[in-house]
């Protein structure tokens, strides 16, 4: 067997855009996923009985789905259902979006509830009104329990954008899988593409260690 | 737009076929990844110094690639490199397991970390050896707190033998997208899918978290 990395080098244009539209990919989600979870969160702890079915149905709907079945279902049943052809970036987007969005949801209600009642009572107490006392008492401490959960979440979302790979969409990994069929160097092409995803991965996930070390709460 | 599920009744037998291997390699992939998992996890905590290093080397490469790139080069790049072809549903179960195993072996790691260290220690001085305090004294407290962990382990192995499809393994995923090819319904097979997958990922997740509720107590020290 012979190896020819030359490959690897001759393709990094390419690579690079598709790396740039795999990070593209993650934030853009994280950014829609982010308010889509906190929505979620309060309509769950809204006290309304039919708002919090509809957050909790969406969430373990969601929840309780492999990711690769949204993804194929948003590209095959949106244009029917909705009448509209998004490109495979959007579909794939929203997609992820809805997936990331009932984790988010499940993280943000753990965080809100994790804080003792008697922290919002007391700050009623001092005369705060309920908006006040979750916004400056509750909020605060609640975002820094979630925050290590976010954290592993975004470095999951990073891995599971490689998904969106099924629909066409140009991301790192459909666009290694491509080149590896033009030019038939695949174990070059697949290992440079594991590479990359290790190399941007690898320090995502210590990072991820290392923000559960300082935000961590142990009780 | 009117649904016609007609399609999928008469071709029941080819989906009933994909969810079996789903489950089988569901199944195959739970055992095997905690095998793998609970021996890197243990290895890594009571074994040798020099050990450490490449566990956990494994364990954050694998939590830093994503399972597909791991299911597509087990598939097409490793037979390439030692000569040997593995068919598409043992290439998942090794890929699948490799990958999940290092997520049970953090989970190992964690458990065994929350049984408080006065616990060893109190059982070394009652005259039990180092391996007889961790059979006897950290691990079944350290087992039932891992149950929920556990539980979350078996859900995404199922839900991640979905993306077996990609190297055609002929699973449930699979089996739904040729299907949705060939009926031209679509709509109606990822439906069916949907509810398919839900209802076996919701009520195992449930069973899971009851029987954590039952035995919780056991877990405190």
């Amino acid at each position: 067997m012979t190896l020819d990395w030359s490959v690897v080098s001759a393709n990094a244009g390419a690579l690079l855009e598709g790396t740039e539209l795999t990070v593209l990919l993650a934030a853009a989600t994280m950014a829609l996923a982010v308010p889509g979870g906190i929505f979620l969160a309060l309509l769950r702890l809204s006290g309304s009985r039919v708002l919090a079915g509809a957050s909790a149905a969406f969430t373990e709907f969601f929840r309780n789905l492999p990711l690769i079945l949204v993804i194929y279902s948003a590209y095959y049943i949106m244009p029917l259902a909705l009448d509209v052809s998004l490109p495979p970036f959007a579909t794939g987007l929203a997609a992820l979006a809805l997936n990331v969005s009932a984790y988010n949801g499940e993280t943000f209600r753990a965080g809100i509830a994790s804080i003792r009642k008697g922290q919002g009572e007391a700050a009623l107490a001092l005369g705060m009104s309920r908006w006040q006392a979750m916004r400056e008492v509750v909020l605060p401490q609640a975002v820094r329990r979630v925050l290590p959960v976010l954290a592993s979440t975004w470095v999951s979302l990073f891995k599971d954008t490689s998904l969106v790979s099924v629909i066409a969409v140009g991301e790192l990994a459909y666009t290694a899988m491509r080149i590896r069929s033009q030019t038939f160097r695949v174990l070059e092409m697949l290992t440079a593409m594991a590479a990359i995803y290790w190399m941007l991965g690898y320090p995502q996930a210590k990072l991820v260690d290392w923000i559960n070390r300082k935000f961590g709460v142990s009780e | 737009m009117e649904l016609d599920f007609t399609p999928i009744l008469e071709s029941r037998r080819f989906l009933l076929d994909g969810l079996e291997r789903t489950l089988l390699l569901s199944l195959l992939t739970v055992i095997l990844s905690l095998v793998l998992g609970a021996a890197v996890g243990l290895e890594r905590v009571y074994g040798p110094r020099w050990l450490r290093v490449p566990l956990v080397f494994y364990i954050d490469s694998m939590r830093a690639v994503p399972v597909l790139v791991v299911l597509v080069w087990t598939y097409f790049a490793l037979p390439l490199l030692s000569g040997v072809t593995l068919p598409p549903f043992w290439a998942a179960l090794v890929a699948l397991s490799v990958h999940i195993a290092a997520y049970v072996a953090e989970i190992v790691r964690a458990g065994v970390a929350s049984v408080r260290p006065g616990q060893m220690r109190a059982a070394l001085a009652l005259g039990m050896s180092r391996a007889q305090a961790v059979r006897e004294i950290v691990l079944p407290q350290a087992l039932v707190r891992m149950l929920p962990a556990f539980g979350s382990i078996i859900s995404i192995t199922i839900k991640d033998t979905a993306i077996a499809t990609v190297i055609a393994v002929p699973e449930y995923m699979n089996h739904s997208q040729t299907l949705a090819g060939e009926s031209f319904r679509p709509i109606e097979v990822f439906m069916v899918a949907a509810a398919v997958y839900f209802l076996i990922l919701f009520p195992t997740t449930r069973a899971v978290d009851m029987l954590y509720a039952r035995l919780a107590h056991l877990g405190r020290s």
